[in-house]
């Protein structure tokens, strides 16, 4: 099961932030995206959702065109953005079990608790959302995303708020979620916390992917350094490069 | 279809449960439904003649009025956390979030209708009371969050939501308007029921015409 994206564009006006992007996930792969603000990481993210639709292009899994009206195809993608998307005036336990509901899953008590311990939220799911801070708000956003069991993990800048322990902790799930088979794509400028658990990292510029690297032993230095290389890059060597 | 109405039953619960939580719609909502229920009472002098035709014109604009402020909120709530694409991903088709708010945005109606109808009667010294006047406002709102929900749901992705959604919606609403004041004014004048049966048809067709349409064009219209 593969996650295939072939000669996907976007643009928004007179912007072309996508441009016939083709990338490949394995199962078990956690692949890195890195990029410059605006490089069109989150827009990427969000057409692999379903809920912006590219001009151009397809989203393939399992050799199959994914077709986002289906129902199962929307379960198979767990997801967390910059927003939480969790309701202020519940609590933690009340979210998970309303986003259970929907992904219709088990929405006891007990596996409800389970879902807010594996990010170490037991001791705050009871109380309303709106008393979290960012960082407790991240870990339930997290373990809303991997609920339903997706196939498929879709995660911009997952380490927000996240303290080190946080940090840690997810970091610990991902390791989990790839010796069971998801693929994972991940946008973040955390890369000493994403190093770690990345399978591959990729350069995303002038809408395509510009470069990649695999995480063979690499140092922090050196996912470093090759990024510093990319970012000091004028924009227009990299469409070069890209093309 | 049962997942389609699990999904509703979970979204009303959600709704439900942080509305009472919150309170942003019921405040606003009976706030501004006591307010104008006392200017009116200053405003306009009924006598026994002429206060049953009044009274079904009276409570159907605090109610529409106050109802719009309520539409406007139920979806904003699911905008401030970027709750709504969570939605869009997670439920079986996109028609049951319009459905679940739909029911949500009736069921709060009826709740503020049902506050102020004591208070009118207290106000103005006429018990409103009547199963056939009551029939009426619950047919009147669920037409009104029929139609309500659907435009609330296009407008609140625009930045003009607030001047939109009363634009859209009034014209729209105008069929319901009058069927809801003709079958009140009817009931409370002593008419019988059989009197005002064409309005009700109206107002159950024009519900189950809006609500099925809805339901078929909401993916459509929530989409990018």
């Amino acid at each position: 099961m593969s996650l295939a994206i072939r000669q996907v564009s976007k643009s928004f006006g007179q912007h072309h932030v996508l441009n016939s992007l083709d990338l490949e996930l394995k199962p078990g792969e956690l692949l890195c995206l890195l990029g410059r603000n605006g490089a069109g990481k989150t827009t990427l993210l969000r057409i692999l959702t379903g809920l912006l639709r590219p001009e151009a292009g397809s989203v393939w899994l399992e050799n199959q065109q994914i077709d986002y009206a289906e129902p199962h195809a929307r379960h198979d993608i767990g997801l967390v953005m910059h927003q939480p998307f969790l309701y202020e005036h519940l609590t933690g336990i009340e979210n998970l079990r309303f986003y259970a509901r929907l992904y219709q899953v088990a929405d006891d008590k007990t596996a409800l608790e389970a879902a807010s311990a594996r990010v170490g939220m037991q001791r705050f799911a009871h109380k309303p959302v709106r008393a979290y801070s960012r960082g407790m708000k991240q870990r339930l956003t997290i373990a809303r995303a991997l609920l339903h069991s997706p196939r498929i993990l879709l995660l911009d800048e997952p380490y927000t708020g996240l303290d080190l322990q946080g940090s840690q902790t997810f970091n610990q799930l991902m390791l989990e979620q790839k010796q069971q088979g998801r693929i994972i794509l991940m946008t973040t400028h955390d890369l000493s916390h994403a190093l770690p658990i990345s399978s591959r990292f990729a350069f995303l510029a002038r809408g395509r992917v510009s470069d990649e690297l695999t995480n063979q032993n690499l140092s922090l230095e050196n996912i470093e350094t090759w990024l510093a290389q990319k970012l000091a890059k004028p924009v227009s060597a990299q469409k070069g490069a890209a093309a | 279809m049962k997942d389609w109405l699990h999904s509703v039953r979970a979204l009303v619960w959600k709704d439900l449960l942080q509305e009472w939580r919150s309170k942003d719609m019921l405040t606003a909502m009976f706030a501004f439904a006591i307010l104008t229920l006392f200017i009116f009472n200053y405003a306009i002098e009924l006598s026994p003649v002429n206060r049953a035709e009044i009274a079904s014109g009276i409570i159907w604009v605090v109610i529409v009025f106050a109802g719009t402020l309520g539409l406007n909120r139920s979806f904003t709530s699911e905008q401030d956390q970027g709750c709504f694409d969570a939605l869009v991903m997670a439920v079986p088709d996109v028609s049951a979030i319009y459905f679940g708010k739909m029911l949500t945005n009736w069921l709060v109606m009826l709740f503020v209708s049902l506050l102020i109808l004591p208070i009118y009667s207290l106000l103005y010294n006429q018990s409103l009371f009547n199963a056939g006047f009551i029939l009426v406002l619950v047919l009147g709102a669920w037409c009104y969050s029929a139609a309500g929900t659907l435009i609330a749901g296009m407008t609140v992705q625009t930045r003009m939501r607030d001047l939109l959604l009363p634009i859209l919606l009034f014209p729209i609403l105008m069929p319901v308007n009058m069927a809801v004041v003709k079958a009140a004014g009817g009931i409370l004048a002593g008419a019988p029921l059989v009197n005002v049966q064409a309005w009700l048809v109206l107002l159950a067709a024009y519900g189950i015409i809006v609500t099925t349409v809805s339901i078929l064009v909401f993916e459509y219209v929530i989409r990018e």
